[in-house]
């Protein structure tokens, strides 16, 4: 039994096919990253599998249940935008969120305080919410989120609006959910985080699930002919015949080779224009 | 249950502690207070001066008559008119009538009143400032008692003053009902008014602060976090009933304090004599009781309203423009007011005091009025509530796909849309 299970689900707004027969199935202690443009249906499949919106076509199982307002208190949920009160103290939004959840005041508040400890809000806890920073409000959120010890964690773009060390925090955090038995599903357009953390990724573009599975299996059947090479100076030897595309960043460029090519080629190439610069 | 009992905690600690509560809470009565001290300091202590009047009597015979008539005086002690000048059969080319106004003007008279020969046509009081109703009515009774004088004498009977003869008879009103007979001056009727007032203010107060709370949650998007732990039914019934502690806090407070004023009033009440308007008022316990019952319960049932507007808008702005909607069918209530209290027991009064919208206003003016047969009574506070419950469970139906629909405002076929999907 996975953790979710959506088959065939579609959901239009108006006309537009929002998510378009998507089918995926998230195993129980993965980390799933959500990938895909601004657009693609992310947050609208989160939704549906949070019981806030209501497929129109096909059906979405947690944890071998359908989705139902019992299936959420499972979950823990951290949704894109900023979900708190504005004029309510930090603790007291988390104690509310976490009472609403089936927690007593106590050991909500407990937790609490453990959290905000962890993720250094101490100083915070007593102040209203609009005080704080748009990162310190995610880190709030975050709490709220993870504070009930969710089997299920569903994150989406966890990572908006944090600093490299706060970042890194919340990824820690994030692991140690996964040791602990939690499966988590992060929503994201930077690649970057997909790598570090995830171990399963869906790619999901215009409604349609382009693309899912382990990661490495992915990354091993995919960009082989990629050379990525850091330089300063002219970018002639780009010109090459084995390169199809280029790239370029400000500190070097990623090259797509033409199939069958060599990558040596390239790098005797460019090792040449720099001798004779 | 307990999910509702959180939000309901919430809802109220966070209102009750806010600036604008305690404020309010102390500020009203003190205003309310200044206000009436300030009244009764102006009614006590009115400046008033005599005023000036001149008579043009075209006939004759009137002027000395009126002028008597016109015996009232001021709280200073001053006479409340002088008749400056009487002018009596005035020749056709006098130029009396002008020579008044610029009088007028000159401000060296206040008035004049033209007495027609023919007593068919009105009398003309010719006035600078025609909203002194104050003085009108004093100026026509005595015109009118030296024209009646003037009458009998000319059917030969001679009577001194008409006063007496035209003295008028009062009418007290006196409620006949199964629990025997009240003197009525007013009083279950003012409670009824006071019961409409009230509801209608606490509703513009309250019911928007109902509205607004509704739409904070949804623009700052807590309303996903929330909608993900707990049922919008549970939610809006949490709200409504955390809103309403709230109100029924204020109200608690401020009527605490009005008991206490009214205390002191009723002591200086008794000093003013038995006729006083404070004195013997009969208000039955059981009037109280359903007036307490019908306020709560359409209080209730606006703040529904109020809520369902504030889910099916997505700015304050939208929901400011609709918010009429919810207020309309207790306006409508006010203008069928006049006709079932011309027949309280009319077959439409009991039709319509029977509908959830209209029963908080109807229902407490019949009872006050002529107690209506048990049933009706309990079958009216029974659709009342069950009304209620069915526009909040309506209301969660629009908060759970409007709040997801934000940035558009919704018309009236897609709120009814809303309504149908589930």
């Amino acid at each position: 039994m996975g953790a979710i299970s959506l088959q065939n689900v579609t959901k239009s707004y108006d006309g537009v096919t929002a998510v378009n027969a998507v089918s995926l199935n998230v195993r129980e202690g993965a980390i799933l990253g959500l990938l895909g443009p601004n657009g693609a249906g992310k947050t609208s499949t989160i939704r549906m599998v949070m019981n806030i919106l209501i497929p129109d076509e096909g059906s979405i199982q947690v944890f071998g249940d359908p989705v139902s307002d019992d299936t959420r208190r499972l979950t823990g949920y951290l949704p894109e935008e900023r979900g708190l009160y504005p004029r309510m103290d930090v603790r007291s939004v988390i104690v509310f969120l976490a009472a609403l959840r089936g927690l007593s005041e106590a050991e909500a508040r407990k937790r609490a305080d453990e959290w905000l400890g962890r993720l250094e809000l101490s100083d915070w806890a007593g102040k209203k919410v609009r005080d704080l920073s748009k990162g310190m409000q995610q880190k709030v959120q975050f709490i709220a989120a993870v504070l009930h010890k969710p089997r299920l964690m569903i994150l989406d773009e966890p990572f908006s609006g944090l600093d490299p060390v706060n970042a890194a925090t919340i990824k820690d955090i994030m692991l140690e959910m996964r040791d602990q038995g939690s499966t988590i599903v992060l929503s994201t357009h930077l690649m970057e985080q997909v790598e570090r953390l995830c171990d399963s990724i869906c790619l999901i573009n215009k409604g349609h699930n382009i693309l899912d599975g382990d990661l490495r299996a992915i990354k091993k059947s995919y960009g082989k002919n990629t050379v990525r090479i850091e330089f300063t100076g002219s970018d002639g030897f780009l010109a090459h015949p084995a390169i199809a595309s280029v790239n370029r960043f400000g500190s070097g460029a990623e090259a797509k080779l033409k199939p069958a090519a060599d990558a040596q080629e390239i790098l005797k190439a460019a090792v040449q224009s720099f001798r004779t610069a | 249950m307990r999910s509702i009992w959180i939000v309901v905690k919430r809802e109220y600690l966070t209102a009750v502690k806010t600036k604008a509560f305690v404020l309010t809470t102390i500020l009203l009565p003190l205003v309310g207070i200044g206000f009436f001290g300030m009244i009764l300091f102006l009614t006590t202590h009115q400046p008033t001066k005599t005023f000036r009047l001149a008579i043009v009597d075209e006939a004759g015979g009137l002027g000395p008559s009126i002028s008597h008539n016109l015996d009232a005086k001021l709280p200073s002690g001053q006479p409340e008119f002088t008749v400056v000048k009487a002018i009596e059969q005035p020749a056709p080319d006098d130029d009396v009538e002008n020579q008044l106004r610029a009088d007028i003007l000159a401000d060296k008279l206040d008035a004049y009143l033209f007495v027609p020969r023919d007593l068919t046509k009105s009398a003309q009081l010719h006035t600078r400032n025609p909203g002194d109703f104050a003085l009108q009515g004093p100026l026509l009774s005595a015109l009118n008692r030296a024209v009646i004088l003037n009458r009998l004498n000319a059917r030969g009977i001679h009577i001194d003053d008409a006063g007496e003869i035209m003295k008028s008879v009062g009418m007290e009103l006196i409620k006949v009902s199964k629990s025997g007979e009240t003197v009525e001056r007013g009083q279950s009727m003012g409670l009824a008014i006071a019961l409409v007032v009230l509801l209608y203010m606490s509703l513009l107060i309250y019911g928007i602060i109902m509205m607004r709370s509704v739409l904070e949650e949804k623009t700052t998007r807590t309303m996903e976090v929330l909608i993900s732990s707990v049922k919008p039914f549970q939610l809006l019934t949490g709200k409504i009933l955390g809103v309403a502690a709230t109100a029924f806090t204020q109200l608690l407070i401020w009527l605490i304090s009005l008991l206490i004023l009214l205390s002191y009033g009723a002591a200086m009440a008794s000093t003013m004599g038995p006729d006083s308007p404070f004195t013997n008022v009969h208000v039955p316990a059981s009037l109280i009781v359903y007036a307490i019952i019908f306020f709560v319960g359409g209080y209730f049932l606006y703040s529904a309203l109020y809520a369902a507007i504030g889910a099916a808008c997505s700015s304050e702005h939208d929901a400011q423009q609709m918010q009429w909607l919810a207020t309309a069918p207790l306006v409508f209530t006010m203008l069928i007011y006049g006709m079932v209290l011309g027949d309280p027991a009319s077959t439409m009064s009991v039709a319509l005091s029977e509908i959830p919208f209209f029963a908080p206003v109807l229902m407490p003016l019949r009872i006050s009025l002529q107690m209506p047969p048990f049933w009706q009574i309990a079958l009216s506070i029974f659709l009342l509530f069950a009304g209620t419950i069915g526009a909040i469970w309506a209301s969660s139906k629009v908060y759970r796909v409007g709040v997801l629909m934000y940035g558009k405002r919704p018309t009236l076929p897609e709120l009814a849309r809303w309504l149908r999907y589930s």
